[in-house]
């Protein structure tokens, strides 16, 4: 048996080695992504941590409230008669001066809290330039580190270094809540019991010695909420990642049909000499598991290469859109490369099935007959067609569908069936198309165009799957391209109704997606003052819980976002109108994400939290916001200080009057506010930032796409060699015939142009509907967004225009074979 | 003046180990006109020396000459252009393109040579190998012998001087086989065309004006 596998199988893959390498690689190239994927997201937001709970330690419970927990709490749980571990904390970042590096910056107490290398004595504790770093930071003790934190310049001095503690810096209590003027609000306590009682009679007593509105959770519970908010972020990336890997199955399944091709004659000898079926189904599974075993092994490696360009991309995504978060080192253990062992073996077998269930069915009979042509012939066009309308009703249906548990998964079945669809209505198209342009192409073409689109409608089988595999790439990329494209547009168009300030100040601090670093108090009166200006907008945020989500709470001045504001609500309502119900009063206004995921209505009631006290809010309506998958809770500022009475702004809008340029009103504000580490922005620098943040979230997705199109274009390549190779007498007549080597080169590019043209064009077709799923399915039900579609002329004609020249270029090797081919060998072969 | 001239030449293949001698120093001549059969068994040297005189292949050692020039000193380019204005091939197999109808395929020399008004040229051809009407078929609705008269018809479209038959009765049965001899013998008459044929059999071989016998390589009396 293995002598007969050897063979017929691995004998035939050695003859032919630059295309099983070309196999091999398109797998190990599916299998990397995947892994790669895999590897980075679990680095990137595997811990699901925001950094802020670095040093945690070991608790049981965590006390937080939005707005920040009280002193009064902490008071109260230092007098429980039990005997508690109590952990009070403050949470913040910080920006190593001289470099963009965001830390965490934490305050502890240092004198109960022990932390290991927090040493000092009660002196260099309580003084405002001590800090304890962590010993990823690779400092030491003694040296000066300059620090921004919020809107404050900071010098302090390393007084130890914290082991195992990675990328962190440690103030104590007193000097960091005086530094953070938080006047005794703490982030979190940390709250640690004794063993003996259940934890949840634990959690039961502590809540009920709490303030009111103290929120007390298992320790990690904000992880959880981290790991709910990131799971369809991670789903989604896993989704795109497996493309390169359909593509890749297109691919095999054309491998081993060209294979039962090529031995259908040496099948029906082996089945008239009595070997079974299963053998020559066994037989043919091998091939393709043996192409999936390699390649899977090869993309282990370059899985574990990949991982390390895709863990910046993924993070940097995570870390604009949902949580401050530091990668963990890539982990490439054994599960990981059991995974892609078996997905290189599964997807393999599984694409080999039908060909190899073909070959199983050859009649020894065959043996005989020379039904090669005849059998690559034999495609059920009409068939397929009516099986590719049955899916694509099929995936019209799901795509009606609604989410199952927060993820769209029946619009990933309908992006499948699309495929499937347009998969079974290629063999229609490539035929049609083939022989309506055969005519044109070789009259402006000549004989060489000619013979090229007979040979693609002859061989009609192998080439639609060579063009499907194309054109599925090819969809995927338009389908994101466009995706992409009416997201960026529809925030272009956004930021042009929404951000109708001509400045935008924020601290220096490092913003994020969970980070909102705050303004001195004393900078609205400032700027309130100065003769340029018209009005000002002070907006402060707060990272919030609700409902088991992160969500952010957030206040403006509704008067002037009512004077300014242009874009209409989602009820059609005009701004001024919401704005001027929200000031003053328990009212809020809710982001499109925030609404989507809470399944909130304008008129419905949301009950907050803030500073012990439970409030009800109306919701007046909702808008469209683009800066934060976690969504928004708006207020009035005049609101939320009724609740939170803080009155540092996170950032400001400047309104300057009419008249006053842009860079008088800018030197104004800036000169006002010399003393303070505040960054200014016009309204375009914002915008061009903003731009800049979303090309750079959705750059990992382009690269996936590069990838898949990479493995079609080699599986082009490869099925080339393999048509040189069964073409030879052709090619060798033609040279007999008066045919020059370069007309002979000739066919092959525009063979390969051929399909590369009809790629395109299934590609395009395909991928306009994919793009509608994308857009108005699986974005809405992922993440709640409203997108506009939008072409996106210049990005999808230089994408297709690469795929198209990759394609041309993919026949260099095969044209160049064919054209060394020695005609007298060949055509006296048989 | 000779249309083909083969001056004591020899043809080795290369294999692995020695090269092979197809060819051993022959020489020949074959006037314009002349319908030449090549005699012999399998292996040798008939097609060998039908690649030479077609200029699709260049000899180890000796002169091949077509129309009075030296193969050997031809560029590639120069040999195709040869090809294309001067020889005609008709194999045992037809090689017939599958994917192009009858008329297509007579026209391909055209087409590949970039000559105008192949479609007519191809019609015309066609008709003189009594198969009018037959342009749209495709290669698989013809007969054996149907088959051959359209590679004849292809082989004659540039109205190359020199046609080489490689046993071109090979695959058909003997009534068939007959009549396309007749057809090559039809060609040669009225159209004055050089004519080289091998063949195994000495029956076909006998419609030619000159019967040359080949064993080993070489010409035998």
């Amino acid at each position: 048996m293995i002598r007969i596998f050897y063979r017929l199988i691995l004998r035939p893959l050695r003859s032919e080695p630059a295309r099983t390498a070309l196999m091999i690689t398109a797998v190990a190239l599916g299998v990397a992504v995947v892994l790669a994927i895999e590897m980075a997201g679990e680095a990137a937001a595997g811990s699901f941590r925001s950094s802020v709970e670095t040093l945690a330690g070991r608790a049981d419970f965590e006390v937080t409230s939005a707005g920040g927990v009280t002193p009064e709490t902490l008071a109260r749980l230092a007098t429980l008669p039990y005997p508690l571990t109590i952990r009070p904390r403050i949470e913040d970042y910080a920006m190593l001066g001289g470099s963009d590096r965001v830390v965490p910056f934490i305050g502890v107490d240092l004198l109960s809290d022990a932390l290991q290398g927090a040493t000092g004595s009660p002196e260099t504790f309580n003084s405002d330039d001590s800090i304890w770093v962590g010993d990823a930071l690779k400092l030491k003790a003694g040296d000066r580190v300059h620090l921004t934190v919020n809107d404050r310049a900071l010098d302090c001095t390393v007084r130890g270094v914290l082991a195992n503690s990675g990328e962190v810096i440690v103030m104590d209590l007193g000097p960091a809540t005086r530094i953070l003027e938080r006047n005794g609000t703490l982030d979190r306590i940390l709250v640690e019991v004794p063993p003996g009682k259940p934890l949840e009679q634990w959690q039961s007593t502590i809540q009920a010695a709490l303030p009111r509105g103290m929120n007390l959770a298992p320790q990690g519970s904000r992880t959880d909420e981290n790991r709910k908010m990131l799971a369809a972020f991670r789903w989604n990336l896993r989704v795109l990642s497996y493309i390169a890997l359909v593509v890749g199955a297109f691919l095999i399944y054309n491998t081993i049909s060209v294979s039962v091709v090529r031995r259908r004659t040496e099948v029906g000898i082996l089945r008239a000499i009595g070997a079974s079926r299963s053998t020559v189904l066994v037989g043919f599974l091998a091939e393709a598991a043996c192409l999936g075993l390699v390649g899977g092994a090869f993309g282990i490696v370059l899985g574990r290469l990949m991982a390390v360009g895709s863990v910046r991309l993924v993070a940097a995504t995570v870390e604009s859109l949902y949580v401050s978060s530091t990668p963990a080192p890539i982990a490439l253990d054994w599960r990981v490369a059991a995974l892609g062992l078996l997905i290189g073996v599964a997807v393999a077998v599984v694409s080999a099935l039908a060909p190899a269930w073909e070959a199983s069915r050859v009649a020894p009979v065959e043996a005989m007959s020379s039904g090669r042509r005849e059998h690559e012939a034999r495609v059920h066009s009409t068939r397929d067609l009516l099986f590719a309308i049955l899916l694509a009703a099929a995936a019209w249906l799901a795509s009606r569908q609604g989410p199952i548990g927060g993820k769209p998964v029946f619009g990933y079945l309908a992006a499948l069936c699309l495929v499937a669809s347009s998969a079974l209505a290629v063999p229609m198209l490539v035929s049609g198309l083939a022989r309506l342009s055969g005519h044109a192409l070789t009259a402006v073409f000549g004989v060489e165009a000619l013979l090229a689109s007979r040979s693609v409608v002859a061989s009609l089988r192998r080439t639609s799957v060579l063009v499907a595999a194309l054109s599925t790439a090819v969809a995927m990329l338009a389908a994101v391209g466009i995706m992409v494209g009416s997201f960026r547009e529809t925030v272009v168009l956004w930021m042009e109704d929404r951000l109708q300030a001509d400045l935008y100040l924020r601290p220096a601090g490092p913003a994020g997606a969970d980070r909102h670093p705050t303004m001195s108090a004393d900078i609205a009166a400032k700027l309130r003052t100065l003769p340029e200006i018209a009005g000002v907008d002070m907006f402060r945020a707060y990272d919030i819980s609700y409902q088991g989500l992160p969500a952010v709470l957030g206040a403006g001045e509704a008067r002037i976002a009512g004077r300014y504001g242009r874009r209409p609500f989602l009820s059609g309502t005009a701004p001024g109108l919401v704005f001027e119900q929200l000031e003053g009063r328990d009212n809020v206004i809710v982001s499109e994400p925030f609404a989507y995921k809470h399944h909130v209505r304008a008129g419905d009631t949301l009950t907050l939290t803030l500073s012990g006290k439970p409030a009800a809010f109306h919701v007046l309506d909702i808008y469209n916001d683009y800066s934060n998958e976690r969504g928004y809770i708006i207020m009035d500022r005049a609101t939320l200080l009724r609740y939170l009475p803080d009155p540092a702004a996170s950032n400001a809008a400047v309104y300057l009057k009419p008249g006053v340029s842009l860079e008088d009103g800018r030197r104004a504000v800036e000169s006002a506010l010399a003393h303070r580490r505040i960054l200014v922005f016009t309204n375009r620098s914002l915008r061009e930032e903003a731009i800049r943040v979303f090309d750079r979230t959705f750059a990992i997705t382009y690269a996936l796409e590069a990838v898949a199109v990479f493995v079609a274009v080699m599986g082009v390549a490869g099925a080339l060699l393999a048509l040189v190779i069964d073409r030879r007498r052709e090619f060798g007549l033609l040279r007999f015939l008066g045919g020059a080597t370069g007309q002979v080169r000739r066919i092959i590019f525009f063979e390969a142009g051929l399909l590369g043209l009809l790629a395109n064009v299934a590609g395009i077709i395909l991928g306009f509907f994919l793009s509608l799923l994308l857009i108005y399915v699986i974005n809405r039900q992922s993440f709640g967004w409203t997108i506009q579609f939008h072409w996106p002329v210049a990005v999808l004609v230089s994408a297709l225009s690469i795929v198209y020249l990759a394609t041309i270029l993919a026949a260099v090797f095969p044209a160049r074979m064919a054209a060394r081919l020695i005609p007298i060998e060949v055509i006296h072969e048989d | 003046m000779n249309l083909l001239e083969l001056r004591h030449v020899s043809k080795n293949y290369a294999t692995e180990s020695t090269p092979v001698p197809a060819l051993n120093g022959v020489s020949l001549n074959v006037s314009e006109g002349e319908f030449v059969a090549l005699v012999g068994r399998s292996g040798c040297g008939k097609s060998t020396l039908l690649n030479l005189a077609g200029a699709m292949d260049l000899p180890t050692s000796g002169d091949v000459l077509i129309d009075g020039q030296s193969t050997s000193a031809l560029s590639e380019a120069a040999l195709t252009k040869l090809r294309r204005e001067k020889v005609g091939f008709i194999f045992q197999s037809f090689q017939l393109l599958p994917t192009l109808s009858v008329v297509e395929n007579i026209e391909l020399p055209l087409l590949l040579a970039h000559r105008s008004g192949a479609r007519q040229s191809a019609l015309d051809r066609l008709g003189s190998v009594g198969l009018e009407g037959y342009d749209a078929r495709m290669p698989y609705q013809l007969s054996g012998g149907q088959m051959q008269r359209v590679a004849i018809a292809r082989a004659l479209v540039h109205q190359p001087r020199l046609l080489l038959a490689d046993e071109p009765t090979g695959n058909l049965d003997s009534v068939t086989g007959d009549s396309v001899l007749e057809l090559l013998l039809h060609i040669s008459r009225q159209h004055r065309m050089t004519i080289i044929m091998a063949t195994h059999s000495r029956e076909a071989a006998a419609i030619a004006g000159t019967v040359l016998t080949m064993r080993d390589g070489r010409f035998v009396e």
